[in-house]
């Protein structure tokens, strides 16, 4: 799963500090789902779409790889 | 919120307190066989075979003569490992139950292994040694997987701004 908060960050110019504190979770989240090392659930999902005020859709998009089996 | 079954971020505290000078207790006991004195004691038993006439006699609900030090230093390390292991992070979240669960596989795993080896490659006595570190590896090794995780993806958070 690819995600763009690494972007949406950059324009609403808050870090990865303050969006963790934002979205109530630890700074290793944020990161590790950045750096697609983590697929956040869909409630935390929803919070960090809420903060930057688009949709899931905006913020989350499928690749090729999650149709494959793993 | 669902339950996590997880204690408070304090007995993490409580547990190391209690770990660490039973874990020097434990390796007293091993490597020295300290056994104070003032602990013989007589103890209730639903199974003794201390005293056997021979290898299968076992006597049921009884009294027994023991040095409790063991004893203690068993519940001890069990009851401490569990506080560290089991206590929320201060930041606990999605992302660490997920590293916690892993690491709890991993755990389970590496034990078992070693546990296969040691039937395969240990025997007489020394197999009751390899029992009785059995008993707290698990723990011990879910300890170690786990905050090694944590620390490192702490560390690759920090490095990014």
């Amino acid at each position: 799963m690819k995600n763009n908060i690494r972007i949406e960050r950059a324009i609403k110019n808050i870090t990865q500090e303050e969006l963790s504190k934002l979205v109530q979770v630890s700074r290793q989240t944020i990161n590790a789902i950045e750096s697609g090392k983590y697929v956040p659930s869909t409630l935390l999902s929803l919070k960090i779409s809420k903060i930057f005020e688009k949709t899931v859709n905006d913020i989350f998009q499928l690749e090729e790889s999650d149709w494959k089996e793993s | 919120m669902k339950p996590n079954y997880l204690l408070s971020n304090q007995f993490k505290k409580i547990g190391w307190i209690i770990f660490v000078p039973s874990m020097i207790l434990g390796l007293l006991f091993v490597i020295f066989q300290f056994q104070p004195k003032f602990l013989d004691i007589k103890v209730f038993a639903i199974l003794d075979s201390s005293n056997a006439p021979w290898d299968s006699w076992v006597n049921f609900c009884t009294v027994t003569h023991t040095n409790a030090i063991d004893e203690i230093i068993g519940i001890l390390l069990i009851i401490s490992s569990f506080f560290i292991a089991f206590s929320k992070e201060k930041n606990e979240d999605e992302f660490i139950s997920k590293i916690r669960l892993e690491s709890l596989l991993w755990a389970t795993y590496v034990n078992y292994a070693i546990l296969i080896v040691s039937i395969l490659f240990v025997y007489g006595g020394s197999f009751f040694w390899v029992l009785v570190f059995n008993i707290f590896t698990i723990l011990l090794f879910f300890i170690i997987r786990f905050n090694w995780v944590i620390r490192k993806s702490k560390k690759i958070a920090k490095n990014e701004k």
